[in-house]
């Protein structure tokens, strides 16, 4: 690449810092909103930096109505269906990947048969198995959620692993096998931990996908589950609006995004993408 | 009688191989296959019924009646799909517009680029509800930085809009959330595609005497086309059912300016309780989304077989 001459060196400067503050701003602004007074952030001209920083906001938000523990109970469901759901795809997943990629089983057709039912409209699938659950006796139980997640969850996990298999060398794998080795053997103990950080990775994707996901949340649960993604919106509805308190359960729901983010970049490329464009 | 043998040893190899094969890909099938086929005939005979939750009549069968609903008698889902269309023609375009902007600039930097890409995409990677409420915030017509800003900048003369409330920006003002939350996204994938441009190609352009300019055209555009496809299919895909940023923005309002397919749906459904109407109009998207990815699979996998 030629180098770059002074000129060019501050227009990318000033063009990356503008760019930067306006994506940022609105993540900055909400986490300085959390430690806000009611008084802070009802003002004009508004209140930049609360005058202190104590945790008030996260202390209050762990306490909501309606029975006194909203942010606490939007805490724990949130982890439950986020967790399951993760062990749920990637442990069937995981299977189906290496069997996809090592063994071509159903051709390329069952793969894209898997990938197609990632685009389902949620909305679309919402109603059905409203009604579906609503039978079962499966409504506003952490099931629903987890079984509705799994339908987005499971294709994405099956085509990020075998994305990660199909760049893995059978080399090894087929030495094992002449070793004597079975397949389930193989795959446990030799694909498996070569490919640990894609492991790691689409298993945090996984995780997030379904902790970020609302739709199924507002529809399918609603007293006895409630995630931390629903819980913001209904303190929105209200005319008293808790700015402060809705602010620091955003600031905590998005910390497993930003440690994605920023831990593991060289795969967000595949992830967000499905493995259709590889960084 | 040696080589028979070491048939009959591959026959059994074979057959054990197919065997684990499809031990392996049954669990998670049977998951998918049972978690989408028993909804979607559901949704399916729903569509030919009517079923009005709040009337307490008995479902009955009506035929195409819900479609043609759908399709021809109702205003209001015409204006959703315009809605639609408008957030997907126009805030994908923005978004590839900056998002290739910010690409080409971080593809000439050195050291800052991993730090600062891990910065861009933390709008992409925070729920769309929290995104939404960190909007509703900066629009908010009395206490919101946005007005304050322009009020400044204006010097007092103009204290702004009220971005939610206005029926003539209340649209834009989602459009603006949708373009924030994923311009990082179209911006990453495009700087994928420019770092897997090899040098070699610029330099060789180079010593022919090409203009940067003509390189772009020549080079650069071309070799990014198949990347930024993907990316627009995906982003289309994903725009079509926004939802979650509406209802926590707007709610489809003021009136219905800002009501998408997906939130319009989705009022029928759980507000109005009309499940076979409903159902007509799940089914629609069903086919216009099938048709999308449709598109998107073929692609992918023509990309597949020329590489």
């Amino acid at each position: 690449m030629r180098r770059m001459s002074c000129l060019q060196k501050i227009v990318t400067a000033v063009v990356l810092i503008v760019a930067l503050a306006l994506f940022m701003f609105p993540v900055v602004w909400m986490f300085l909103t959390s430690f806000k007074t009611e008084a802070e952030y009802f003002s004009y001209p508004p209140v930049f930096i609360p005058h202190d920083f104590s945790p008030r906001n996260y202390l209050n938000a762990m306490m909501l109505p309606p029975d006194g523990r909203g942010g606490l109970q939007g805490l724990r469901d949130s982890l439950i269906v986020a967790l399951s759901t993760t062990v749920i795809s990637m442990s069937t997943g995981s299977l189906a990947a290496y069997s996809l990629s090592r063994f071509k089983t159903g051709g390329e057709n069952l793969s894209f048969w898997i990938l197609s039912t990632r685009m389902f409209p949620p909305v679309a699938a919402a109603l059905p198995l409203f009604l579906i659950f609503k039978e079962l006796k499966l409504l506003d139980t952490h099931w629903a959620l987890v079984i509705a997640n799994t339908v987005f969850n499971l294709p994405f996990v099956i085509w990020m692993l075998k994305g990660f298999f199909d760049d893995l060398s059978s080399e090894m794998e087929e030495a094992a096998l002449i070793d004597g080795c079975t397949h389930w053997g193989v795959f446990a103990r030799v694909a498996l931990p070569l490919i640990t950080p894609g492991l790691v990775a689409t298993s945090l994707f996984s995780f997030i996908f379904s902790w970020n996901e609302f739709m199924f949340a507002l529809l399918l649960t609603r007293r006895s589950v409630r995630t931390l993604t629903v819980i913001v919106p209904s303190l929105v509805g209200g005319h008293e609006i808790l700015w402060g308190e809705i602010a620091a359960i955003g600031t905590i729901a998005i910390i497993p995004g930003i440690v994605l983010s920023v831990l593991f970049q060289r795969f967000l490329v595949r992830g967000l993408t499905m493995g259709a464009v590889k960084g | 009688m040696e080589p028979l043998k070491e048939r009959f040893g591959s026959l059994a190899h074979t057959i054990r191989k197919r065997r684990t094969a499809y031990l392996f890909t049954a669990p998670a099938i049977i998951t998918l296959l049972a978690i989408t086929i028993f909804p979607l005939l559901y949704e399916v005979r729903l569509v030919f019924m009517s079923w009005e939750l709040t009337t307490n009549a008995a479902p009955e069968f009506v035929g195409l009646q819900n479609l043609i609903k759908v399709l021809f008698q109702d205003s209001r889902f015409w204006s959703s799909v315009r809605v639609t269309a408008v957030l997907i023609v126009l805030g994908v375009s923005i978004q590839l517009g900056i998002g290739t902007g910010l690409a080409l600039v971080l593809n000439r930097i050195g050291r800052w680029r991993t730090p600062l890409v891990s910065l861009f995409l933390i709008p992409v990677m925070i729920a769309p509800v929290v995104a939404g409420f960190q909007f509703r915030m900066i629009y908010h017509d009395q206490f919101g930085p946005l007005n304050y800003i322009i009020e400044i900048i204006t010097g007092g003369r103009w204290r702004g809009f009220a971005w939610i409330a206005d029926p003539n920006v209340a649209l834009f003002a989602i459009l603006m959330t949708d373009v924030w939350q994923w311009t990082p996204f179209l911006m990453l994938i495009v700087l994928a595609g420019l770092q897997s441009i090899p040098l070699e190609l610029y330099e060789a352009a180079e010593v022919d005497g090409a203009s940067p300019w003509q390189s772009f055209w020549r080079i650069t555009l071309p070799l990014l086309l198949p990347v930024i496809i993907i990316g627009i299919l995906i982003r289309a895909m994903d725009a079509f059912k926004l939802f979650d940023i509406v209802y926590l923005v707007t709610g489809g309002g003021p009136g219905n300016v800002t009501e998408t397919i997906s939130f319009y749906t989705y009022l029928q459904g759980f507000k109005f309780f009309s499940l076979g109407y409903t159902a007509a109009m799940a089914f629609i998207q069903l086919i216009i989304i099938t048709l999308i990815a449709r598109f998107f699979l073929s692609f992918q996998k023509r990309q597949r077989g020329e590489t």
